[in-house]
């Protein structure tokens, strides 16, 4: 069994699990219209505060409001009963860890780069916010490793999920960080030094400030280096999640406690 | 005459017993005055940078009833959904009080713990941003807020009603939070937004509400104002009573009572 | 007048199944069922899992609307007079929901009183009363999410008395109640006939069936397949005698042999129960023959335990009529 097959394969499997809500009354809402909304309201805000321009919003919430599916469907994807089974077969098999969390994370992750992506284009249709065309592309990219390094603060969150009770108070604690801390609606060079140090040890805001630079005009050289941060960022969350989840199954077999998780 | 007495103890016993069930979890509660308040926060940030108080003083007033907004259009919607989960919808349906007046009594508790993010957020944004509300008439300027509390309440009447039907509607409902914020003039002066989202905005009752806070703080009269807000109101509660009856006879018909 | 009548029950429901391709189906829940419940009856319907029992109920409490026929309760239509019919009636449901975890037993009750009608002036009265017949008077305080599942049956039931209703709808009441619960469940159920109310129960277990109730209906696939008091039920489909026969490891093609053209004669329905590692089989039989020699003779070198002969429960009847070819 090639690393590539537990990739995909298990990638797609848990999307339809994932997704048993995929009823459009629910999607839509949630992932359309919630997102436009945001980017919308502190567009206007940075409007009557006359701070900013709407771009910086756009980019900013945008990337923001994606983070919610990246956490929130990861968790539930750590925390499903095929999951469970699966870590048991973990153990087990000699398939390789990396490419079966990949696999897993796969759906999550282009969901959340999907509805940041449809955030972006909607919201610089509606605010009348022009991105140069040939910086697409290079958008596009960045959203994507935004979305891996969430996804990777989502795999964090999920394992630790296990062991709380209240996994969704968690995860709308950790939007609201991101909502204050990553640069969102406020540099971080604007903040004061104990945010703007906290903000960048979290996902999200070097993607942000990266997006920003792109949808500018600079080009993928002037940010790579902001971007390389935001992946090593996630990864260091997710190895935390790993190691977390390790820890808990070998806790758990220590203690016969296999299908409390 | 009596029974109007019957009718309006119904309303309060009830009214009551909902709110104890709401604040024995804290739990959620807590949820719901964080989420405002952090938006609250992230507006106050932003227009912090400006270094205008006026500014602030505006934006700080709108935020502190954000939380009723939050907490009732996101429990409201899901507020049937819960009692299908708990067995309970089929017997408030099942029972003789009219539907709508099982339902006021829910969405009006859940619009009062509201009330306490409106606390917190007066009391974080003045120790966080300084922000120190000069409020004029301290009486009209809690009238309008209470009005706003009602007017919400009535809302959230509305949008639960339709989740008797439409299991899938809370996802509406709760969706409407940040447009809520926008279109109420909470935090932005309605003047910015574009002039063909103004009579949407009018047609929200805390927007009216929010004028007679500001017009209280500022000595104005806000009394117009309130007339509006509670002719909106009392329009969404004959709106969701009638819609109600209408609905739950297709959830009979569609069998959407029950859980399954 | 009589308590409940329901002419020509229908009630279809339609499913969607698929995501891209939604397909609708339609299933025929309740096919046509009729009866009549007299007042100060206890009233029993009897049927397998899906058979329409709720369904059936729910129309008839108005929560759902027939697909066709019609029903009335003391006298209203359920379709056009819903408040009047809300009024008189009760419903009971088992299992643990349909209570307010976060609130106390009292809460809960003085809650519905108020949905429900209990005028102020009774409510603490008729509020201690119904503890004090379901047995929680003491613990009323105590937050319902605390409460084992029979006590939260209990307090179901006390919720589903409060405005004195006089015909009461029991679906399942003591399912997954321990067996001394249901004891004094059932005894609750009988001292609410005493009192003259009308009762329809629904319920899985014969001999609550048989003891409690005055006549019954087995229902079968949404349809009404046998009514009449449990003595006639008994007598009318399996008059005769039953025959069980403990047998090791019996092969399936020898039980039905026994049956049809080449069969027994006598012998009108056999069926094999596991009992660990035994299999007891049950043949009905005609009163008159004698069928033992025989079939033990059929048995041939199938390992043979106790024979015994006894008459038909209700249960026999029941499985005899929802089982049927």
């Amino acid at each position: 069994m090639t690393s590539a097959r537990i990739f995909f394969v298990g990638g797609l499997m848990s999307f339809r699990a994932q997704f048993n809500w995929l009823n459009p009354w629910i999607l839509i809402p949630s992932l359309m219209i919630e997102p436009v909304a945001q980017i919308l309201l502190f567009a206007y805000i940075g409007r009557a505060a006359g701070v900013g321009d709407d771009r910086f919003y756009l980019i900013g919430n945008a990337l923001n409001y994606a983070a919610i599916p990246c956490l929130f469907a990861m968790s539930s994807t750590i925390s499903g009963e095929r999951w469970g089974q699966t870590l048991g077969l973990v153990l087990v098999t000699p398939a390789r860890r990396i490419p079966l969390f990949l696999g897993r994370s796969l759906p999550v992750i282009v969901t959340g780069w999907a509805v940041a992506v449809f955030g972006v284009a909607v919201g610089s249709l509606l605010l009348g916010v022009s991105v140069p065309a040939g910086a697409w592309p290079a958008i596009v990219l960045a959203v994507a490793i935004t979305s891996l390094s969430c996804t990777g603060l989502g795999l964090a969150m999920g394992a630790v999920g296990l062991r709380i009770r209240d996994g969704a108070t968690l995860g709308n604690l950790i939007f609201l960080a991101l909502l204050i801390f990553c640069g969102t609606n406020v540099a971080l060079q604007d903040m004061p030094g104990w945010m703007a140090a906290i903000g960048s040890w979290l996902p999200l805001s070097h993607g942000i400030e990266a997006a920003r630079g792109l949808a500018a005009g600079d080009g993928l050289s002037a940010v790579q280096g902001l971007l390389l941060h935001e992946l090593g960022i996630g990864a260091l969350y997710a190895a935390l999640g790993m190691a977390v989840l390790a820890w808990m199954e070998r806790d758990s077999r220590r203690r016969a406690t296999l299908e409390r998780m | 005459m009596s029974r109007l007495r019957t009718r309006v103890r119904q309303l309060a016993v009830c009214y009551w017993l909902q709110i104890k069930i709401l604040l024995i979890s804290p739990f959620e509660g807590f949820l719901g005055v964080v989420f405002p308040l952090m938006f609250a926060t992230a507006t106050l940030m932003v227009y912090r940078l400006n270094g205008d108080a006026d500014a602030l003083q505006y934006a700080g007033l709108g935020a502190a009833v954000m939380g009723i907004w939050t907490s009732v259009t996101v429990s409201a919607s899901s507020l049937l959904n819960r009692e299908r989960w708990s067995g309970t919808l089929e017997l408030l349906v099942a029972a003789p009080t009219p539907f709508s007046l099982v339902l006021i009594p829910i969405t009006s508790a859940m619009a009062t713990v509201g009330l306490y993010s409106v606390l917190a957020t007066i009391v974080w944004n003045r120790v966080v941003f300084g922000v120190r509300l000069q409020i004029e008439s301290w009486p009209l300027f809690v009238l309008g807020m209470l009005m706003a509390t009602l007017t919400i309440a009535l809302f959230g009447f509305l949008l639960s009603v339709t989740a008797i039907r439409y299991r899938t509607s809370w996802a509406l409902g709760a969706a409407l939070e940040y447009p809520g914020w926008l279109l109420c003039g909470f935090v932005v002066p309605l003047g910015l937004l574009p002039d063909a989202l103004r009579p949407l905005s009018w047609a929200l009752a805390p927007t009216w509400a929010v004028e007679a806070m500001r017009a209280a703080a500022s000595g104005a009269s806000p009394w117009a104002d309130l007339a509006v807000c509670l002719a909106l109101g009392l329009a969404y509660a004959a709106l969701a009573a009638y819609l109600g009856v209408r609905l739950v006879d297709s959830a009979r018909r569609n069998a959407t009572l029950a859980l399954t | 007048m009589t308590a409940v009548v329901a002419r020509d029950l229908t009630r279809t429901f339609r499913t969607h199944e698929g995501r891209f391709k939604r397909t609708r189906r339609d299933v025929a829940a309740v096919r046509g069922v009729s009866f009549t419940i007299e007042p100060g009856e206890l009233f029993g319907l009897l049927g397998p899992n899906g058979a329409g029992k709720t369904t059936t109920i729910k129309m008839l409490i108005t929560l759902l609307l027939p697909s066709s026929g019609s029903a009335s309760v003391l006298g209203h239509d359920v379709v056009t007079d819903l408040r009047e019919v809300r009024r008189r009636i009760g419903y009971v449901f088992g299992g643990d929901r349909g209570l307010y975890d976060r609130l106390s037993g009292l809460d809960n009750l003085r809650y519905f009183s108020e949905l429900y009608g209990v005028p102020p002036r009774e409510q603490r009265q008729r509020i201690g009363q119904l503890l004090e017949v379901v047995g929680l008077t003491g613990r009323e305080g105590e937050r319902v999410e605390g409460y084992s599942r029979g006590m939260r049956q209990r307090l179901h039931i006390a919720r589903g008395l409060l405005h004195d209703p006089d015909v009461i709808f029991l679906d399942e009441p003591s399912i997954g109640i321990d067996p001394v619960g249901a004891r004094e469940l059932r005894a609750t159920i009988a001292g609410l006939r005493e009192q003259g109310k009308t009762v329809l129960l629904t319920t899985h277990y014969m001999f609550e069936a048989d003891e409690l109730c005055d006549r019954i209906a087995v229902i079968r696939d949404g349809r009404i397949v046998a009514e009449g008091t449990p003595a006639q039920l008994k007598g009318a489909v399996a008059s005769g005698r039953v025959l069980e026969i403990e047998t090791y490891g019996v092969p399936q093609h020898v039980v039905t042999a026994l049956t049809g053209p080449d069969g027994v004669a006598g012998v009108r329905s056999a069926s094999v129960v596991e009992r660990g590692h035994l299999q007891v089989l049950g043949l009905q039989c005609d009163a008159e023959s004698e069928v033992t020699q025989q079939v033990l003779a059929r048995l041939g070198d199938v390992r043979v335990g106790r024979v015994s002969a006894r008459e038909p429960t209700l249960e026999d009847a029941y499985v005899a009529l929802v089982t049927d070819p």
